[in-house]
Order: C-alpha cells, then structure tokens, then sequence
C-alpha cells in the first residue's frame, strides 16, 4: 500500500482529479484543470523524444484551459510559450497566462469559413514560419492526447472498479476517447455518452455561434473517434448554465459550465439506470465562471436565466433535427459517416488510437 | 544485492543442523497480469503478478555435509545447485557443501515456473530451520536463474520485478479466489525457453495501456473480487497475443464467454492457458466441467486447480 507523497510541482498535484459519490450509482471525476493531464503528457513525450528542452519556443491555439496547462507547465520547465488565441479570452485569463511568462497573441477578425477558430489557425502558421523550431503540442490531432488519459483510468478503475457509464464533454475528443478506450481494455462493454453543444460540428450539426465554450469545435478533430460513442447529447447554454449550479447547490461542488453540461447528462443517466454504476468527467473550476455563470443578472441580461432545468432530452435519429435544447441520439458505436449519411464527409478519422502499431514509438 | 551479515549471528546455531532438509515449491501457472510500468521516479520496469498453482510441485532435499562443494541430482538442475551454494554463502557457511536432490512434477518451458520452482524448493532447503523472508529468498532465487517469478510470495498478490527479484508493489492482500480450468495451449510444441526468449519490446500505448490494469488489480484484490481479477488476466492475455501469441487464442476467448468464464489467463512466457471461474458460483462446477468437455474436443488435455490462501 501506498504512503502518501509530496507531489514535485503543482501541475503533478493537481493532474487527477477528486473522486465524488453524488448519489447511489453516479460518481464524479472533478478536475480543478483537467488539461493538465494532456499538457504534461504531449509535453513529456516531447521532451523524451529530445523535441523541446529549457528555452523551447511551443506554439498553441487555444482560448482555454490547454493554454492555461501548457503555461503552468512552461512556467516550471523554462519553455517559450506562444498561445494564439480571440476575443472570446477572458481579461482574467490572460492576465494569469502572462504573469506565467506566456506570450497571447489575440487575432481580432474571424475568417470569413471556420470563424476565429480559422483565423487563429492562420496565425500560428505565421508564428510557425516565424519559429521554425518551435514544437505545436497539437492537441486536436496528437495521439498523445487521449493517450495521455490512463491515469485516469487507473485511478476510477482503482477505486471503483466495475463502470458501466462514462459521461463526459467532448471538445478535441482527447477525454472521452482515451479514457473511454483505456476503460475497455477491461470493460468492453462500457459505454461512452459524448455531451456536445447545439451548433458544433463535432457530430454532425452544422456549424455556428456557440455561448456555451469549452466543449464542441467548428472544425473536426483527428483526435475524435466517432464510433466509440454509443449516445451524443447536445446541451444548450441555458441549460447547461442551470445545471451548473445545481451541481453547486446540491453537491457544493464548483465547477464550470461544462461540468454543468455532463452533471446535466450523467444525473439524468443514473437516474435511468439505477443498476448501472455511472462515472461523469467534470472539467474545470468554477472561479473562471463567477462573473457570468454564478451571476444571476449576467444570465438574465444574456437571456440564459432558465428557471427550471429539463427533466428529459429530446430524442431524436439525426443530427439534423435537433434543435436548441437538450437533445441525444443513440450514436451505437457508429462512424460519422453512417450516422450523417449525406454529403459531408469530414477529413478522415483515427480509428482507436490504442489499435496503433504496438512498438510504434510515435 | 543480498547482505549476508544479518544473519551471522545465528549461523553458529545452524552448524547443528539436521542431517537431511526438505524444501517444497508450488508451480504456479502463468500471470494475471505481466507488463511494465513506470515508477514514482518515471523508470519503467517490468513486472508481473503470478498466478500459484499447487498441484504441480517441486521438492528439494538437502543432505548437507563438510566438502564446501554442492553436487546436484538430475545435474542439469545447475540453477538449483547454485542457488543452494548462493543460499549457503548467505547465510555465512562456505565450509559447508552437500548432495541436493531435485524432484519436480512440473513440466518445463510451459511457463508454470518449474525453474523458479526448483531454485526456491533449493535455497529452503538450505537453509534448514532458518527462515529466509520471502524477499530474501526472491533476491537469492534471481540471483541464481537471472529472471525469476514470485513463487516465494505464495498466494500473496505482489506486483514482481521478475527480472530484479524485488516487489514493486504489494496489492495488500492474498489474490482473490479463483476456480482455474488450465490446459496446454501448444501441445505438441517444443514450450519456451524463458531465458532466451527476448523480452517484449511495449510502445508508449501499450505501456500506458497496462496502468489501468494495475489500478484494476488493487480494487480486485481488495474486494478479493473473481471478476475484476479475470478483467484484468483478459487484458493481459490480448496485450500479450502481441508478442508470445498463443495458437487459438480466439477460439479460447469464444470458449471462455459460451462457458461464463470470468477472464482467461496465460503464461507470457509460456504455453500454457487458464479459464477462470469464481469458486463461490454454485454454477461454476457445471461451467467448468462443461469448460473441460469442450477443451478436450479441441484436443486440449485439461487440469482444475483453485487459487486460495497458502
């Protein structure tokens, strides 16, 4: 048995998160920042691989908390870091980035396809030509972002055992997949509920204007796997927003908007299957989120104030046909394309990352 | 690796030993779990957990004498003859030699340990009335056979550097209880040979892919849970069909699942195979007797054993 250790840095103290029973069947993972873990992982590999060492230029795009991780993270290991990012950031964030010696490059237009997700992408090409031995950690398409989540998997699997339902937001697909697939190396059977947000294109809904942040994407990720999901929800701002704070109202717990979204999502799967043991990924903190989700008359003058949260998703068979609001289709381990059908085929997808050549040292 | 001046003092005491020791050994049968994984200081090191098997055994006899020399009966048994003079020389008695005899009903180069066996069942019989920790021993035993596996522990569930002979990690517990339907996956074949076979080379998948399995481990054996231990000797098993694969391992899957076996364990550096059951199932001795039927119509000679506290 393991004594208890001083942990050498912070962002080693604070990479797994807290596990919480919230009711008879559904367990909470709560991260104060759970990026941490694939920060440090891409980081790692990099470092093994002789890529970047003290005083490395390492370009990212993120508005969230990835840039956040990779700054803490630079900060201790004398890295340069460059984040490109949009207005979206917060004053308060990227205060907290500079003062960790983190470089913010704001682009202030988006592009007319893609938004400013496009836009910062075009950016970093420039920094890129600009840096040309800067290391891009990539964490929409480097396979040691889901690599990077056994830890979490060692840790749920160590102290709860048999898990029948992982709940969790999909953003870059690093989560859900690598924890997913690290989890059905012994519980094939476990299934996978992906939470997106109306207007993301992740599965298959078209892209536009989205206010709840840090979960979805306007552009598809090398590093999503469709078909190990067996349900997508789709959660709307308002809703999300309300659940937030009943995760803080009934269980004191404090976190972020999508921790509120997969509360929303996981509450509602326990509920349903009393037998099942439900697991739900619970993303970040809710300091960030104080000024807006937390204020009852930010909500009211966005016009996210929703007095009373759903009780029930909307079912429904494509993407297409949801609508703003609570939404899941039974996505059945299928890929994009046989669930979308139509025209759009999305740039080609990973198939699991763990089916990767065994002694690839990639 | 092992000091001998803890126990110089009690060496005077031995020089009236018996006349004749006995040691024993269990076989054990392959693992639940073999793979590696990264220390507290991020070194990777290999490490397994053995399953023990205590119907197969080897026995030592030790008839120690003056000559300072150790001969060996079969001769070919040199890693147990020098684990005896290792053993001697341990516990601070060079003056003495003397006449070992190995008997083993364990076959070799299946993977169920026979040469581990040997130099365990050797070092405690030379060491008589003394008892050795089984740390102690382990050192001794790798010392004498280069890679060695955990036998020494027993039942206890221990995360063993086979090829350091030191625990990794102890699960704090005996393995949980298990009812095993074992059988020779390659019948016919010529086994392995543990020590030429080259160690798997794992990627970065497969060696972050094994830290679930160990935290699997810890909530099986405190649970002292059947099902979660025959979760993790699945993973193993199908990590391994990488690097050691085992003829109809498929096949031994879709048996394990028509049959409502718990996992499927086997011996990474052998041949050989298990189905497991959980013991306190009143419907696991029909599953297994139906287990066994359908092994022998694939031509597989089949045995039973139950893993429990030794």
């Amino acid at each position: 048995m393991k004594n208890r250790e001083v942990d050498q840095t912070i962002t080693d103290a604070l990479a797994l998160p807290r596990l919480v029973r919230l009711s008879e069947n559904l367990f909470a993972a709560s991260f104060v920042l759970m990026k941490l873990l694939p920060a440090r992982f891409i980081l790692d590999r990099a470092r093994d691989a002789a890529l970047i060492g003290r005083g490395s230029t390492i370009i990212e795009t993120t508005s969230g908390t990835f840039g956040l991780a990779l700054a803490m993270i630079s900060a201790l290991r004398g890295y340069n870091l460059i984040l490109v990012s949009d207005p979206a950031i917060d004053d308060a964030l990227k205060r907290r980035l500079e003062d960790l010696g983190c470089r913010v490059e704001i682009v202030r237009e988006p592009a007319p396809v893609g938004g400013y997700q496009r836009a910062r992408l075009n950016r970093m090409a420039e920094l890129q030509a600009e840096f040309p031995d800067h290391f891009w950690p990539s964490q929409y398409d480097n396979p040691h972002n889901p690599g990077a989540y056994a830890p979490l998997a060692e840790l749920l699997l160590e102290a709860i055992g048999h898990i029948d339902v992982l709940v969790g937001t999909v953003g870059s697909g690093g989560s859900m997949c690598g924890t997913g697939e690290y989890l059905r190396t012994v519980h094939p059977d476990l299934k996978l509920f992906g939470v997106d947000t109306p207007g993301s294109v992740l599965f298959g809904q078209p892209d536009r204007k989205r206010m709840l942040r840090g979960l979805g994407n306007s552009l598809m990720p090398q590093n999503l796997d469709h078909s190990v999901f067996d349900e997508v929800h789709w959660v709307a701002a308002a809703e999300a927003f309300r659940a937030t704070r009943l995760l803080h109202q009934r269980h004191a717990l404090f976190q972020g908007g999508t921790s509120g979204a997969a509360y929303m999502v996981g509450d509602w799967c326990a509920r349903r299957n009393p037998d099942e043991k439900v697991v739900l990924i619970l993303p970040d903190e809710g300091y960030r989120y104080q000024d807006t989700i937390y204020d009852d008359e930010w909500l009211h003058s966005q016009d996210l104030w929703l007095p009373d949260p759903p009780r029930e998703p909307h079912l429904v068979d494509h993407p297409h046909e949801a609508g703003d609001r609570w939404t899941r289709l039974q996505w059945e381990r299928r890929s994009y394309e046989q669930v979308i059908g139509g025209s759009f085929i999305p740039a080609q997808q990973s198939s699991s990352f763990l089916a990767g050549s065994p002694s690839a040292g990639d | 690796m092992v000091s001998r001046q803890q126990v110089y003092s009690s060496s005077a005491a031995l020089q009236a030993a018996p006349r004749v020791e006995f040691g024993y050994a269990n076989a054990h049968h392959g693992e639940i779990f073999q793979g590696v994984l990264a220390d507290s200081g991020g070194r990777l090191r290999r490490g397994l957990v053995s399953l023990v098997c205590d119907v197969m055994t080897s026995e030592a006899i030790f008839q120690p004498d003056d000559t300072g020399i150790v001969s060996v009966d079969p001769v070919w048994k040199t890693k147990a003859r020098r684990a005896v003079e290792l053993t001697l020389e341990y516990l601070g008695q060079r003056e003495v030699g003397g006449r070992l005899v190995i008997e083993s009903t364990i076959p070799p180069r299946w993977g169920m340990g026979s040469s581990t066996s040997d130099v365990t069942a050797a070092i405690r019989a030379a060491c008589g009335e003394i008892k050795l920790s089984p740390h102690i021993v382990a050192a001794l035993a790798v010392q004498a056979e280069t890679a060695s596996d955990s036998l020494m522990f027993g039942n206890r569930a221990v995360l063993f550097a086979h090829r350091e002979g030191v625990i990794i990690e102890d699960f704090g517990g005996a393995l949980p209880p298990l009812e095993v339907v074992g059988f020779n996956t390659d019948p016919t074949g010529s086994g392995v040979d543990t020590l030429s076979y080259t160690p798997a080379r794992y990627g970065w998948r497969e060696i972050e892919a094994f830290r679930p399995l160990v935290g699997l481990m810890r909530q099986a054996v405190q649970m002292q849970s059947p099902h979660l231990a025959g979760r993790v000797a699945t993973a193993s098993s199908r990590i391994n069909q990488r690097y050691l694969p085992k003829p109809h391992f498929d096949k031994i899957e879709r048996l394990a699942e028509d049959t409502g076996a718990l996992g499927v364990q086997v011996a990474h550096s052998g041949t050989i195979a298990g189905l497991l059951f959980d013991p306190g199932d009143p419907s696991t001795p029909e599953r297994a007797e139906t287990a066994k039927t359908m092994l022998d119509e694939l031509r597989f000679t089949t045995w039973q054993f139950q893993s429990r506290e030794l």
